[in-house]
């Protein structure tokens, strides 16, 4: 589950700014927090917001397979290879301030890919053009940041395309490992190329359509606003920063 | 390789809850040249992915010479089907076009000998040599068809060969269809252009809404104005010049018209 | 009459290419014509629709030599492929039409009208309300027509519109075409499809190796249509018929 799902969530209603200010601020927050207990409330406001937007089980599910890798090295590295005190936990021995370091560095990057999980179901690239554009900001900029919105799905779909026509010019899939790394050229270079290619046209086709002109562009639909939204954000901003003077007050100290 | 029959028996396929064939039965004998035509979503292009078991029906079969397709993967499939997709960039990645053209029969572990004579026929001689994506888009589609034709297949399926072609490309095309057909490989061409089919085709198979509606020699479907009509159909030019001028015998191919036209007075233009 | 985009001796090489695709090309461009450019593939259509409306070298990169001057106050382009032509980011068809005349900084009234106006001119009005990702071909290239139109563009290049079209969809695509010019937009159209090309074009040039080989009015430029071919190679003595009326009348009862 990764990229836009469509739905009527608050977060998916809310401004598109306000749901990208919530999972920055999972983002720097994470940060900031340097304690377990204190990461892993940041993992549960993830999986709230998650949850707010409709999502709670398919984001979980696929936040799990996503930073699975990142745990399994993460314990190796710091639980049982970490510095003393030891702590017996049936026939191994951990290392206590090493697995305290894995669930803090774990924690981060589970919370963050929680808090953008959402943000990308969440926001409708349609409206965060609009929103970005009633705020002024040049086309140029927003294609770059919606393109790689969009980018997966269509990579996905062509990659099937590429599959099932090397296929028919006698690839097998599957096999030994060395079979499978010599697919992989045939696999991957028209993925890459066709998406090159693609670009190029895409580029001069938005350029067709004024992207280039530089003029300030009429927003025809932007997203409805409030002040309690906008509130909301300066509330995140600020607390970010008392996160961060906390963090390093503690340092000193 | 010699051409193979293709037998497809009460196939029904579904995409979720969209049913995209519904029930179709069909008999290729080898060597046939088969044109595929309807409106879009009709389900041409589903069938042809039967034949290749990229799709695998919810009933019926399909058999390919005397392989029953629901055993068989589409890598197998490769060796008696020779698929070109309508969207080449889809397979081209090798550093030459020569390479590029070589790795199906390479696949196939055949000989890569007819890769020079296949790149000849469609003139891609001159191009050789360079990567695939620095040829035009048109001749990028003559690349991917000639991968397919260097690995010989005896059924050949064509997903709308002649689409963004100019007219030398189209020529070579139905010239390298028509020597295919000639030596008795099976042909089947899902086209929107019907002087493509009237050049390179015998039969027309039309379809609408997952089910095959006409089935017909080429030269009787394309008199029959009527039934083109239903299938959103207009004859090909060479028909409607035959039409106009009133010509016998049905010639459906532009040689076969200019034949016909012997013997006729012209006129000089005169200024207007 | 002042022309839209004057050439004179341009030569246009792609960065990185050995050869110029466009060699010491002279050409003028009037409103309200439908020029039809045919030739090769690799004759250099492609790229003389790019020079002719500022794309290339701007977007795409090359050097240009020779004079070129244009006064179109703007120029819209259309090419053979419609998925690549979308935004991504509208998900109506009426906010797809409005995304290129929303580049100019108009009030949003006035980019509702242009959008309308597209529409109906195009006869896509009935798809306004549909997500263009689900349209056909056909109908997605006449949105793309229409975005490119409500513009305002006093040329309008398209790059061979039908290649992926079916033939219902192609026909009606060619018929908007004179309508289009007949409004005072100059129309230059690149095309392998001549029969197609001859029943709108009012002038027919011929490109070959990336000089002009032939600039006239029909049925000069059109010796390649299927009516053509056939008429001379029944012996027709030239200029040949280009569509099937024009041969009847020309034979002798």
């Amino acid at each position: 589950m990764i990229g836009y799902v469509e739905g009527r969530s608050p977060l998916h209603r809310a401004h598109p700014y306000t749901t990208l200010a919530l999972a920055g601020a999972i983002l720097f927050g994470a940060f900031a927090l340097t304690r377990p207990a204190e990461v892993w409330l940041l993992v549960l406001a993830g999986a709230a917001l998650a949850a707010t937007g409709g999502l709670l089980r398919a984001s979980v599910r696929t936040a799990l397979v996503l930073s699975l890798p990142v745990w399994t090295l993460l314990f190796v590295v710091h639980g049982l290879l970490g510095g003393a005190p030891l702590v017996a936990v049936g026939p191994v021995s951990l290392s206590a301030p090493g697995v305290a370091r894995a669930l803090v560095l774990g924690g981060r990057v589970t919370a963050i890919v929680l808090g953008f999980l959402t943000a990308l179901a969440t926001i409708e690239p349609h409206r965060l053009v609009e929103a970005m554009t009633a705020r002024g900001v040049p086309f140029g900029r927003i294609f770059l940041l919606t393109s790689t919105l969009t980018v997966l799905p269509r990579m996905r779909e062509r990659a099937g395309h590429i599959l099932e026509a090397q296929q028919c010019r006698g690839l097998r899939l599957g096999g030994s490992p060395v079979a499978r790394l010599r697919a992989l050229g045939p696999l991957a270079f028209p993925l890459i190329l066709g998406a090159l290619a693609e670009v190029d046209e895409q580029v001069l086709a938005l350029d067709a359509r004024g992207a280039g002109t530089g003029a300030r562009r009429t927003a025809l639909n932007p997203p409805a606003d409030s002040t309690a939204q906008r509130a909301l954000r300066w509330l995140l901003l600020a607390l970010i920063v008392a996160a961060y003077a906390w963090k390093f007050w503690r340092m000193r100290g | 390789m010699s051409g193979c029959a293709v037998r497809v028996d009460g196939v029904r396929f579904a995409y979720g809850a969209a049913e995209a064939l519904r029930g179709v039965s069909l008999a290729i004998d080898a060597g046939e040249q088969v044109a595929l035509v309807g409106p879009n979503g009709a389900g041409k292009t589903t069938l042809t992915r039967l034949l290749v078991a990229l799709r695998r029906p919810a009933s019926g079969r399909v058999t390919v010479g005397d392989w029953d397709v629901a055993t068989r993967r589409p890598d197998e499939m490769a060796r008696r089907v020779g698929y070109a997709f309508q969207h080449a960039d889809q397979q081209l990645f090798a550093r030459s076009v020569r390479e590029d053209v070589a790795f199906g029969p390479r696949r196939l572990g055949r000989s890569t000998a007819g890769v020079e004579a296949v790149l000849e026929e469609l003139g891609l001689a001159a191009v050789a040599g360079l990567h695939p994506y620095d040829v035009p888009p048109p001749a990028r589609k003559l690349v991917a068809l000639a991968g397919i034709l260097a690995m010989e297949p005896g059924v050949l399926v064509l997903d709308e060969p002649t689409a963004g072609l100019d007219g030398a490309q189209r020529d070579r095309v139905v010239a390298a269809v028509r020597r295919r057909a000639a030596a008795g490989v099976t042909v089947i061409a899902v086209s929107h252009d019907l002087a493509f089919v009237a050049e390179a085709g015998d039969r027309v198979v039309a379809m609408r809404e997952g089910r095959i509606v006409q089935d017909r020699p080429a030269r009787e479907l394309m008199y029959d104005r009527e039934a083109l009509t239903t299938l959103g159909l207009k004859p090909p030019a060479t028909v409607e010049v035959s039409d106009a001028l009133g010509l016998r015998g049905r010639p459906v191919r532009a040689e076969e018209v200019v034949e016909a036209m012997r013997g006729i007075r012209w006129r000089r233009e005169t200024s207007e | 009459m002042t022309a839209l985009v004057t050439l004179e001796h341009v030569r246009f090489t792609y960065s990185g290419a050995s050869r110029p695709a466009l060699d010491g090309v002279s050409l003028t461009i009037a409103p309200g014509e439908v020029l039809a450019v045919a030739g090769a593939t690799g004759a250099g259509a492609s790229t003389l629709l790019l020079v002719a409306t500022g794309y290339a070298p701007r977007v795409v990169g090359g050097t240009l030599t020779g004079v070129r001057a244009i006064t179109a106050r703007r120029c819209g382009v259309v090419f053979s492929r419609p998925w690549t032509q979308l935004t991504g980011l509208c998900s109506t068809v009426r906010e797809e039409v409005a995304f290129g005349a929303a580049s100019y900084g108009l009030p949003p009234g006035e980019v509702a009208d242009a959008a309308a106006r597209a529409m109906a001119a195009l006869g896509i009005a009935r798809l306004a309300d549909r997500d263009p990702a689900r349209l056909s071909g056909g109908e997605l290239q006449r949105v793309v027509v229409a975005a490119t139109l409500a513009m305002g563009p006093d040329m309008l290049a398209l790059d061979d519109p039908a290649a992926e079209l079916d033939p219902e969809a192609a026909d009606a695509l060619y018929a908007v075409l004179p309508d289009i010019a007949g409004a005072g937009t100059g129309v230059l159209l690149a095309t392998p499809d001549l029969d197609r090309a001859a029943r709108v074009a009012t002038r027919v040039v011929r490109l070959e190796h990336g000089r002009v080989v032939a600039d006239g009015t029909p049925p000069r430029g059109l010796e390649e249509t299927t009516v053509a071919v056939i008429a001379r190679a029944a012996g027709c003595p030239a200029p040949y018929p280009t569509d099937v009326a024009a041969l009847r009348a020309r034979v002798a009862r």
